[in-house]
């Protein structure tokens, strides 16, 4: 093959001039490859979002490795500024005046919040990110950790702060994030003095980084150090990252298995379409390869032209795909940084490289192979490869369709594909890696709906009875209510009509032989069987005498299964318990559930977690949490509420797996749009026979849509399977990150029924896919496609 | 006896391209049930677009066609699908046969397309192949066939829905004298039953032959009758 030496110029132009004249085939080549490269993109991202979030926020927000809290009163600033120069100490920043403060929000109680006073989020310590709004700039204004929506204060919202002089009122003019949340909200540091109780002591936080703070023991060194520098009770208090990484760690890695699933499915797909539509490109350039060789073009000037043929649009669609990625990244990581706790997330400047070169470098060698052939083939073998499929492929088919009793053009449709069994075997793919996706995406999210409802147990305990003590709802108790007050909360749940059932909850460690550490046990006061906790294995506690209930990390940590006993030291008493059964109770740390009998010592006024309560039919719950707090007063620490903790990751999840699904159905449905023109075109002249011949419009978009029901068929079976099975997986590896066994029930979401009515996206892919082509092929003139040939 | 025409052609005039000049200009034609009309001129001389019209392939700039007594310059497409598969049937010079369906599907096709039922459409193929003398080829693929026997498959299929008209498209010209001669010879005996034909062809002689009137296209416009010296 004699190569072109200067002459490059010539081919260029010839291939440009070739997709000025295939616009439909060159927009076909530019979208399939920007959704790829867009898909591609947000793969990557969501791959690097999900490995170690913690660790790199952490780094890039100059988290705080221990927060202390100091009494101001002990210690003057200089006593404060001098520990920034202690041995160890990296970085330090502070001291920020804090207060705690009680808080009321639309007139209901909304707990307790520590806020810091500080002039700017940015520092040598604990970089906050702003989510939304603007850093608060003078009194009465609030930034909130977290991020706005989900029921609760959004921006502009009121908080009211209870207990102080003149109630005053904190408008949230914004929401941000500490990596290590530092504090619940921060102010302007002249307001902390007027948010401060009578009395009260005047606190303050110093945050500090450290060289050595990997373990709890080396924090536990450093905050020791600090201590000894300051004068004697200046230290209250002190928080680890330690802490607030193991809880970041365990939400976020849980996403991880599904983001890599879909990942690789819409990385897999994008090399197969791209391959597809670039070398089904080429080969459809054929004949003309043929007539340009015949005016002397040398073999390597046709590998050029073709390449640059395929190569422009490609470029044109990898640039707008990781565009595009990008746009579409910013909303993903907003919620995936707030799955995972962290401040922000960004698109790594590699996946941006990375995923349009790749993309690129896969369209050049697709396209090198059928554009080394086409150099190779002499001036009449390319023609005549470019005119029309083998003779011989598909013929038995056509056979076999005609004795069916279908319409005809259904039949000449369906026979089709097997003239060309290679693109057929390439589309069958993209549609079934389409399909599986949409299926286990509707699969995910219903395995993720019961993995939420069993964790939140949002549909079984639709409102509880909790003190608002400390953090609010949850936050434990801050002032213990007295025996009046429990007793109180038990008599106004019972008197509501709308109760069905109540039950006290109470909590607190025991001790198991086997396990280092304490075991939290909870212990219901009552029949819990209507709880709904899910079951992985085993029963509830209830139907088995002296029965209690464990996660998995219990199991896995004391070598004990289900149906073992295991001996329970609550404190007060020593008993041996059976293990009913194992729960979904997704955490690192083992826990036991039971009854106040089976766990004797467990109830006391001290441990009383919360009031269960279910509803009969038709109750709200909202109408009925305003009654039950009527009934008890605004003095009781007891207070109803229907809010549910725990359940952001689910909702996250689910609108990422529904926006991952979504691109790689659409990116399968372009890869069918290209095959289905690249069959249009090579068989335009058989469309203009047919239509010469009385074939109607609507029986030509008959014929073509039926090109891809055999492929959409059998890619339904494909993906049906294929769906449940990677479904099962996943799900399984998510709740392995989350040290949790799972029900069975959690995978089992696939009824017959529903699996038969999911296969059909396959269906809808491929028609979807073909619609545009087929009606093309339609309203085509039929002397122009008998003379297009 | 005064025949009523078939196809009549009042002002019709085809561009391609604005600015161009039109491919047929203000022709106006009638044909005669029963006639065979032969359609003569050089290349580019406007016959395939005349063809193309009357065949409802396409559509004129201006002007009117009527056909088997419609008016089809203002049918939809799906209409004129319909106008072609009941009124029309096409032979071409390259036979257009579909290489993956066998001779008997390629004659059943135009059929199955107007909505016969099966048995109908498989006893008027049979008896089109009979006729055609192609009968023991019905299994086969066109491939497997001469081009005798591929344009005696075309014409089959051309008449399957028993079309008020014929029109050929230089359905010799693909094909060896002799075999030229018995197709002509065919297309004259559909004609003595009574089939109206339309003739597009270069070829003098095969004019002359068969048909009882020829119109010439020069640049899209008729040429008037050569009156004989």
């Amino acid at each position: 093959m004699s190569w072109p030496g200067s002459n490059w110029l010539g081919p260029v132009r010839t291939a440009t001039g070739g997709v000025l004249r295939h616009k439909v085939q060159a927009v076909a080549i530019g979208l399939v490859v920007l959704v790829s490269t867009a898909s591609a993109t947000l793969g990557f991202t969501l791959l690097a979002a999900s490995n170690a979030p913690f660790q790199h926020a952490f780094g890039a927000q100059d988290g705080a490795h221990v927060t202390v809290t100091v009494n101001a009163a002990r210690a003057s600033a200089a006593d404060l500024a001098a520990t920034r120069h202690l041995g160890g100490v990296t970085a330090a920043a502070g001291p920020f005046s804090e207060s705690v403060v009680q808080t009321q929000f639309q007139g209901q109680p909304f707990g307790q919040f520590t806020l810091a006073g500080r002039g700017s989020p940015t520092g040598p310590v604990d970089d906050i990110v702003l989510n939304a709004g603007h850093w608060p700039h003078g009194p009465g204004q609030v930034v909130l950790d977290g991020s706005p929506g989900g029921g609760g204060p959004g921006l502009g919202s009121t908080l009211t702060v209870t207990g102080v002089p003149g109630t005053p009122a904190l408008t949230v003019v914004g929401f941000g994030n500490s990596v290590t949340s530092t504090a619940d909200g921060w102010v302007t540091p002249g307001e902390i003095t007027r948010l401060q109780a009578p009395g009260a002591p005047q606190s303050a936080q110093m945050l500090y980084r450290f060289t050595h703070a990997a373990s709890y023991g080396e924090v536990r060194a450093d905050v020791a150090e600090v201590s000894r520098a300051l004068p004697p009770g200046t230290v209250t208090g002190a928080a680890s990252w330690l802490a607030a990484e193991n809880q970041a760690t365990g939400n976020g890695a849980i996403m991880e298995p599904f983001v890599v699933a879909f990942a690789l499915i819409g990385l897999v797909m994008a090399v197969l379409i791209v391959g597809n539509v670039v070398s089904g490109a080429v080969v459809a350039g054929y004949q003309r390869i043929g007539v340009l060789k015949s005016i002397g073009l040398t073999p390597a000037q046709v590998v050029v032209a073709y390449l640059s043929r395929v190569g422009w649009p490609a470029l044109v669609g990898c640039l707008a795909g990781v565009v595009a990625g990008n746009v579409l990244a910013i909303p993903v990581l907003n919620n995936s940084a707030g799955a995972y706790g962290v401040g922000s997330q960004q698109v790594p400047w590699w996946a941006s490289v990375v995923a349009p070169a790749g993309m690129f470098a896969l369209v050049l060698l697709a396209g090198f192979g059928p554009a080394l052939r086409a150099g190779r083939l002499s001036a009449a073998e390319a023609i005549a490869a470019g005119r029309a499929p083998r003779a011989g492929r598909g013929y038995a088919a056509h056979r076999l369709a005609s004795r069916l009793r279908l319409p005809r053009p259904a039949g000449l449709g369906l026979a089709a594909p097997f003239a060309r069994p290679a693109r057929t075997a390439v589309t069958l793919a993209a549609i079934a890696f389409g399909a599986t996706a949409v299926i286990f995406a509707f699969g995910l999210n219903s395995s993720l709906s019961r993995a939420a409802a069993s964790q939140t147990h949002s549909a079984t305990i639709p409102v509880r009875v909790e003190q608002f003590g400390q953090g609010g709802p949850g936050g434990g108790p801050g002032q213990m209510p007295s025996a009046a007050q429990d007793a109180a909360v038990t008599a106004a749940l019972r008197a509501q009509p709308g109760t069905l059932h109540e039950v006290a909850l109470y909590g607190n460690g025991v001790r198991v032989p086997g396990i280092a550490g304490n075991v939290f046990a909870r212990a219901f006061g009552g029949d819990a069987a209507w709880t709904g906790y899910g079951i992985i294995a085993g029963r509830w506690y209830s139907y088995v005498p002296g029965g209690v209930d464990v996660n998995t990390a219990f199991l896995d940590q004391s070598g004990l299964a289900v149906g073992d006993t295991a001996t329970v030291n609550t404190g007060t008493a020593q008993v041996t318990v059976r293990i009913a059964g194992e729960v979904f109770e997704p955490s690192s740390q083992p826990r036991i559930l039971g009854s106040t009998r089976t766990l004797p010592g467990i109830a006391t006024p001290a441990n009383l977690e919360e009031f269960d309560v279910a509803l009969r039919p038709g109750v709200s719950a909202g109408g009925y949490v305003q009654a039950v707090n009527r009934t008890l007063g605004g003095r009781n620490p007891w207070q109803a509420t229907s809010q549910h903790d725990g359940g952001q990751f689910y909702s996250i999840a689910s609108g990422l797996v529904g926006l991952l699904a979504l691109m790689v159905a659409i990116a399968a449905g372009l890869g069918v749009l290209n095959t289905v023109l690249m069959t249009t075109r090579d068989r335009v002249h058989d469309l203009g026979v047919f239509k010469a011949l009385g074939m109607r419009p609507g029986q030509v978009l008959t014929m073509v849509v039926c090109w891809i029901a055999v492929p959409a068929v059998v890619g339904a079976a494909i993906a049906a399977p294929a769906a449940v099975a990677l479904n099962t997986a996943t799900v399984h590896a998510m709740a392995g990150t989350a040290h949790t066994g799972i029900p069975a029930s959690f995978t089992q979401v696939f009824p017959p029924s529903r699996l038969a009515l999911l296969s059909l996206a396959a269906v809808a892919i491929a028609v979807a896919g073909a619609l545009l082509p087929a009606s093309w092929a339609a309203r085509a003139r039929p002397a122009v496609a008998l003379h297009a040939e | 006896m005064q025949q009523s025409a078939v196809i009549r052609l009042d002002g019709v005039t085809k561009t391609y391209q604005t600015g161009a000049p039109p491919a047929l200009a203000d022709l106006s034609l009638d044909v005669a049930t029963g006639e065979v009309a032969a359609v003569m001129g050089p290349s580019g001389s406007g016959k395939s677009t005349l063809l193309n019209l009357i065949a409802g392939l396409d559509r004129p700039t201006a002007g009117t066609i009527t056909v088997a007594g419609r008016r089809i310059d203002n049918l939809s497409e799906s209409g004129l699908a319909r106008f072609r598969a009941r009124h029309v049937g096409i032979i071409f010079q390259f036979f257009n046969l579909l290489d993956d369906l066998t001779v008997q599907d390629n004659v059943l096709l135009p059929a199955q397309l107007a909505g016969a039922s099966r048995r109908t459409a498989r006893a008027r193929a049979g008896d089109l192949l009979e006729r055609m003398g192609i009968e023991r080829h019905r299994d086969d693929y066109p491939a497997r066939l001469s081009g005798g026997q591929r344009q005696r498959v075309a014409i089959a299929r051309a008449l399957v829905n028993s079309p008020d008209l014929l029109l050929a498209d230089e359905p010799t010209g693909a094909l060896d004298t002799a075999t030229g001669l018995a197709i002509g010879r065919l297309l004259q005996e559909l004609n003595a039953d009574g089939q109206t034909l339309v003739l597009v062809t270069h070829d003098p002689a095969l004019a002359e032959r068969y048909a009882a009137r020829t119109v010439r296209l020069l640049d899209g416009r008729l040429e008037p009758a050569r009156v004989p010296a």
